[in-house]
């Protein structure tokens, strides 16, 4: 029978004291919705869940700062996350169930560390820099550096994440996450993908093109001659490896050149080269290197898009 | 061991001693003894179990009981009015046959109750975003819908 | 004469109770002194069991019985009588029950379950029913022999075979064959309220279940025969059923849950309730069928079709229970879709070590329809017509005697085809846009009754009490549809009461006459004109006695709005309260009761699957316009039309709440819902890998009632509780291959098919 005590403490070192006290044979539980489940589900045995729910310090949301505790509701409603951190919006805005996003914390989302994590590779893509409590104090660690496998962080056990230091990225920098599943509510990803792209212009005369119906590759086709080029771009993928990683290789490959459909599609590969997917419950190993191929490439269509019209989004006669 | 907490229940100051282990959902039907609020899976994943804790839908089935602390928590039977009048959107869920076999309607109905409170004229897509951490496997939803835009006044 | 409650929209009277949380599911039902009981299931696939220690689970404090299949009494149910609650020797599915406790919570019963010890011996497990086909296949049950020589085998003794005009001579003469092979999933019926019981017994050992099942009646007689079985012969049984959280089917057998209730109830001689996880529902209660089927279909060159043939291989699962009687449904479009007057069928149901089906929604017709709807498109192409015109050439007609010798009386299926049409804009806008296509498919199911045991009957029972309100006593039962309230509305509109003065009592077999059960899509036709005539029977009654008060012939009174006057002379009249309450208070008073039973006039079939299964045929056709992500094969619906006729619409929104609600339970099977079985274990048991759609799925649906007006219907009525997601799957599969020229033919039709399907074409030099 899983029984434990439950506690309610109001500050950061308040909760890092109790788990002391119950020498790490306790866990911390935010919104719930993954830490009930693993009780449900008698994955999970602790002498005490310690409650972030009521800790005001982690619920802090500014442009350069996303408290741990900040919920996936009040992220998707925030102008600056939409505009700035517009990949975590779209990661936000499909996450779960309403219900779930009432609740549910960004840090939750993190720290239970799945590989389909739908923050996980939005905030990879954003150079997120994770701030850790623990006894021996505060550190910070790159997001990257973060994950470590299926279920695991770098987090020691009893420390608590704080929440993430966020750049600052201005006109020219548009981000996107695509998250690819079955249905459109209440689904994990079979994979997701994660693009920021900084660019040397944001005022492209082809800009409605961005927004067409074509695919992302004749988009880009079209778009080509205009100049525009990449000098920085992030890639990140979800559920194609046993942690959510960034396609360094097809970074590099993008970084400074020209922005063309080639271009774009050779990134696009060697992604999924980079990516390592398995067969699962949720999806095919073919499946997901080939939707790599896919959806690199779409991403960064939306990633551009956004940039060059900032204010447009919807998108009635496109599939994705 | 018991923790004594208290929160307001549809309205009401209430107290309940909870064990630190049980859900809201479980408070709610088994100890307080509202049966409306239903179970459908028991790990957040239908909806059936929603209610609104200060002013947000939440699955009560993964919401411990001990955090409705201090909160305003409103279940299925805090929508009738003191005279027993239903509530707008309970008349139009008759009205417009949203409701067939009727146990995802307790949780669709608070579902509603919470985006029409923040948004009280919300489009088709925000009526389905309101509504889709909710299952249905008997109406389709087109009615339930239907009924929603018919209780915002569209 | 203009109708006042049939016809009309009226809210279902039980909506108020459920959208104020007042129903009461059997979720939601105590009893004094009530135990809870939980069931171990089995660790393998199949396995031998070798020992069962329950002394630990016995000793934990609040567990007041346990029981293994080696301490109850020899006992086995279903149609096969295969299947015994608990397993004693073996089990042979990973959903095979193997112990159960009572306790006093469900927690503590949760406990004990994992103090019970069993030792099992796995052995080879046989997933595959064409692998268990095989000579030397190792036997799911050792002692099951069949065929002619009576030798043991995995194939049950249900040869299905239909056989109509000569297939073979129609082979030879056709100008155009296509054939194919086509193959449907287990999905299952996801009730948002899962199963349950209470069983209680008296101190005599007379039986109550509160249930939840679509079969009252015929479930009585199972619990008779089981405790029977229990040492408890000519004792009762009632069932009291408590508001269902959604049937489509999953009611229509007894589960073993309900026997274990009962045995847990005589071990601890107190009422046992016993109510299933999600988990639980998905693991163990029995899903749709699934098919592997060969189709052949040919035609002349006038494009008229001449034959078919179909050849299914039927999962049985482990044991027996409806779905190995599928095929019985499953004949009705195979011999009777469209006019082809050469059909051949046969299916094989195959014991493995899978999960068992019985009834959902269609009961087959989806699954042969898939196939047929998918095939004759193909055949179409191959004689070179468009699909729509193929299936008007081929249409069936009012009046029709179809080759298995069903009487078609109305047919509305021209009707709902050419509003598929025209709703679509099929023909006009054709693929204005790379990817998009159009699709449609059309539809026969039972829609008067079905005969499929030897009753189709339901009784009803009618008495008016002295304020004019009305009790309908019927054997049917509601199962969420709004049966209850379109009963209501029939003796409403023959009284010329408010619907609302009508209640409708339809839950206690102690108290309510007899019905075969809710299936077929039978409810509004058969307990609908089992209503109206006892209806009509209480107004001869009204009349007699108002004739009486007023010295009139009972013959030239009008009856109306609470009013009984004479048509002669309107001064001549009484109210109905009043009519009522002279009838018993006086000398030699008299009762206002009538009973009627109406089983309609439809056939058994005979020993060659022939006859006249149901008095009259619904019709249908859905159409679709969808647009394929050609760069990740997922498929959008942009437009979606249901048409169906169905005789009159008694009341139009609870109709359309049918249409809807299977049309969207039709796009889950035709796209994402499949119940994942891996080497017979089940990968998805929950709702968040079990794809149900949610309300940001679905796409603009339009749902059209066609009206023939069936004269043997009440008030015209035919049925339309299961005919609205039959042709759901190949309207999609069609217009998938319109719009991307690639075939799925294997449900559900996931992205993953599609795209592999595109790159194969590709490959194959095709264009895009």
């Amino acid at each position: 029978m899983v029984r434990f005590e439950y506690f309610k403490p109001a500050a950061v070192s308040e909760a890092l004291d109790i788990m002391r006290r119950f020498d790490n044979d306790a866990a911390y539980i935010a919104g719930g919705t993954d830490v009930m489940v693993l009780l449900r589900q008698k994955k999970l045995s602790v002498r005490a869940l310690i409650s972030l729910r009521n800790i005001r310090e982690l619920s802090s949301l500014d442009g350069r700062f996303i408290g741990a505790g900040v919920t996936h509701r009040e992220l998707q409603k925030d102008e600056h996350v939409r505009k700035r951190f517009s990949a975590l919006h779209d990661a936000v805005c499909n996450l779960g169930s309403t219900q779930i996003r009432n609740v549910a914390t960004v840090g939750g989302n993190i720290c239970n560390a799945a590989p389909s994590a739908d923050t996980a590779c939005p905030l990879l893509v954003l150079d997120a820099e994770g701030l850790v409590e623990g006894p021996g104090g505060q550190r910070q660690i790159a997001i990257d550096d973060l994950f470590l496998g299926p279920g695991k962080t770098a987090l020691a056990k009893g420390e608590i994440l704080r929440g993430f230091r966020m750049p600052e990225f201005g006109e020219t920098t548009g981000s996107a996450y695509i998250k690819h599943t079955r249905r459109n509510a209440m689904d994990l990803p079979i994979l997701g993908i994660a693009v920021r792209v900084t660019v040397n212009k944001s005022d492209l005369p082809c800009r409605d093109l961005f927004c067409g119906a074509a695919t992302a590759s004749e988009i880009l086709a079209a778009a080509g001659g205009d100049g525009l080029k990449c000098e920085d771009v992030r890639i990140a993928m979800g559920v194609v490896a046993p942690r959510p990683i960034r396609a360094k290789k097809a970074e590099a490959m993008l970084s400074g050149k020209a922005v063309t459909a080639d271009a774009v599609a050779a990134a696009a590969e060697m992604s999924a080269s980079e990516s390592s997917p398995r067969d699962s419950v949720r999806g095919e190993a073919w499946y997901r290197r080939e939707m790599v191929k896919v959806l690199v490439q779409r991403a960064f269509v939306k990633s551009i898009d956004r940039i060059v019209r900032p204010d447009g989004e919807v998108y009635p006669d496109r599939l994705w | 061991m018991k923790q004594e907490i208290s929160f307001i229940l549809n309205g009401e100051e209430t107290k309940a001693e909870v064990e630190p282990h049980w859900t809201l959902l479980h408070l709610l039907r088994e100890v307080i003894g509202l049966k409306g609020t239903k179970e459908g899976c028991g790990y957040g994943e239908c909806g059936a179990c929603t209610v609104i804790i200060d002013g947000k839908a939440v699955n009560s089935c993964i919401f411990p009981a001990v955090e409705a602390e201090g909160r305003r928590v409103t279940t299925i039977e805090g929508l009738l009015s003191k005279d027993g009048s239903l509530h707008p959107l309970q008349k139009a869920f008759i009205e417009r046959g949203a409701v067939q076999c009727g146990f995802c309607s307790p949780g669709m109905i608070m579902s509603a109750c919470a985006l029409l409170a923040e948004n009280a004229q919300p489009t088709e897509e925000e009526i389905k975003e309101g509504i889709e951490g909710n299952l249905c496997r008997c109406t389709g939803y087109v009615q339930i819908i239907e009924a929603i835009k018919a209780a915002s006044g569209r | 004469m203009e109708l006042t409650a049939v016809g009309k929209r009226i809210p279902k009277k039980d909506a108020p109770a459920k959208v104020t949380g007042s129903a009461v599911y059997i979720q939601d039902l105590v009893l004094p002194g009530m135990l809870y009981g939980k069931i171990l299931y089995s660790r393998y696939p199949h396995a031998r069991i070798k020992s069962i220690d329950t002394s630990r689970a016995e000793k934990l404090p609040g567990v007041r019985a346990v029981l293994t299949g080696a301490t109850i009494p020899p006992f086995k149910f279903g149609v096969y009588k295969d299947n015994p609650p608990l397993k004693k020797d073996k089990v042979c599915s990973i959903r095979d029950e193997v112990a159960a406790v009572a306790a006093t919570d469900p927690e503590t019963a949760e406990e004990a379950l994992d103090l019970i010890t069993v030792k099992y011996e796995e052995l080879p497990g046989l997933f595959d029913p064409i692998e268990a086909m095989k000579e030397g296949a190792p036997l799911i049950h050792e002692d099951h022999v069949g065929g002619k020589e009576k030798k043991p085998t995995n194939v049950l003794n249900m040869p299905w075979r239909l056989i109509t005009g000569d297939v073979e001579a129609a082979k030879k003469e056709a100008a155009f064959v296509v054939q194919g092979s086509y193959a449907t999933q287990w999905v299952t019926h996801c009730c948002l309220g899962t199963s349950g019981c209470i069983a209680e017994l008296d101190t005599s050992n007379n039986l109550t279940m509160y249930s939840n099942t679509q079969i009252p009646y015929l479930a009585q007689r199972d619990f008779i025969d089981a405790l029977g079985a229990f040492g408890m012969k000519g004792r009762r049984a009632r069932i009291v059923q408590s508001v269902i959280g959604g049937g489509f089917g999953s009611k229509l057998d007894t589960y073993a849950y309900e026997y274990i209730a009962i045995l847990l109830a005589m071990a601890v001689r107190r009422p046992v309730k016993i109510v299933f996880t999600r988990e639980e529902e998905f693991l163990a209660t029995s899903p749709r069928q699934c098919t592997i089927t060969r189709i052949s279909h040919g035609c002349g060159k006038d494009g008229r079709l001449l034959f078919r043939e179909m050849e299914m291989i039927l999962d049985n699962g482990a044991y027996t229970s409806w779905g190995a009687t599928t095929p019985s449904v499953m004949m009705l479009p195979i011999s009777s879709l469209y006019k082809v007057p050469n059909v051949k069928y046969t299916a094989k149901c195959v014991y493995t070590n899978n999960t068992y089906s019985q009834a959902m929604r269609g009961y087959g017709n989806p699954q042969a329809t898939f196939a047929i709807e998918s095939s004759i498109e193909e055949l179409a192409e191959a004689a070179g017509f468009d699909p729509y015109e193929f299936r008007l050439i081929n249409a069936n007609e009012p009046g029709e005697l179809t080759p298995q010798k069903f009487m078609i009386t109305t047919c509305g299926m021209k009707e709902c085809m050419s509003e598929v049409k025209k709703r679509l804009g099929w023909g006009g806008k054709r693929r204005e846009k790379a990817g998009r296509g159009f699709g449609m498919a059309s539809l026969v199911h039972v829609g008067g009754g079905a005969r499929v045991y030897k009753s189709d009957g339901c009784g009803t029972i009618i008495k008016v009490d002295d304020y004019g309100k009305v009790d309908v006593f019927t054997g049917s039962s509601d199962i969420g549809e709004g049966s209850e309230t379109i009963i209501a509305q029939i003796v409403a509109e023959v009284l010329s009461v408010p619907t609302d003065d009508v209640n409708v009592i339809n839950n206690d077999t102690d108290v309510c006459p007899w019905d075969v059960g809710v299936h077929a899509s039978r409810t509004t036709f058969v307990a609908g004109n089992s209503a109206l005539g006892a209806a009509m029977k209480i107004k001869e009654q009204i009349l007699e006695a108002a004739g009486q008060a007023l010295s009139e012939d009972p013959s030239g009174l009008e009856l109306s709005r609470g009013l009984i006057w004479a048509r002669h002379d309107k001064e001549k009249n009484i109210a109905f309260g009043k009519v009522l309450r002279n009838i018993h208070y006086m000398s030699g008073g008299k009762m206002l009761m009538a009973e009627y039973f109406y089983d309609p006039p439809n056939e058994n079939f005979d020993r060659e699957f022939k006859g006249n299964l149901s008095v009259t045929y619904a019709y249908g056709a859905h159409g679709v316009e969808v647009e394929v992500d050609k760069e990740t094969g997922r498929v959008k619906i942009i437009n979606y039309v249901a048409a169906h006729d169905v005789g009159k619409a008694i009341n139009p929104m609870l109709l359309e709440g049918q249409i809807s609600g299977g049309g969207v339970m039709g796009l889950g099977y035709a796209l994402s819902e499949k119940m994942d079985f891996r080497n017979g274990r089940l990968m998805n048991a929950n709702y968040l890998d079990y794809k149900l759609l949610t309300a940001k799925d679905i796409p603009p649906m339009q749902a059209v009632i066609v009206e023939t007006d069936e004269k043997d219907g009440p008030f015209g009525a035919k049925g339309i509780g299961e005919p609205g997601l039959v042709p759901t799957a190949p309207a999609i599969a069609n217009a998938i291959y319109d719009a991307v020229g690639v075939r799925i033919k294997d449900l559900p039709i996931t992205p993953e098919k599609v795209l592999a399907a595109l790159k194969a074409k590709e490959k194959e030099g095709g264009p895009a």
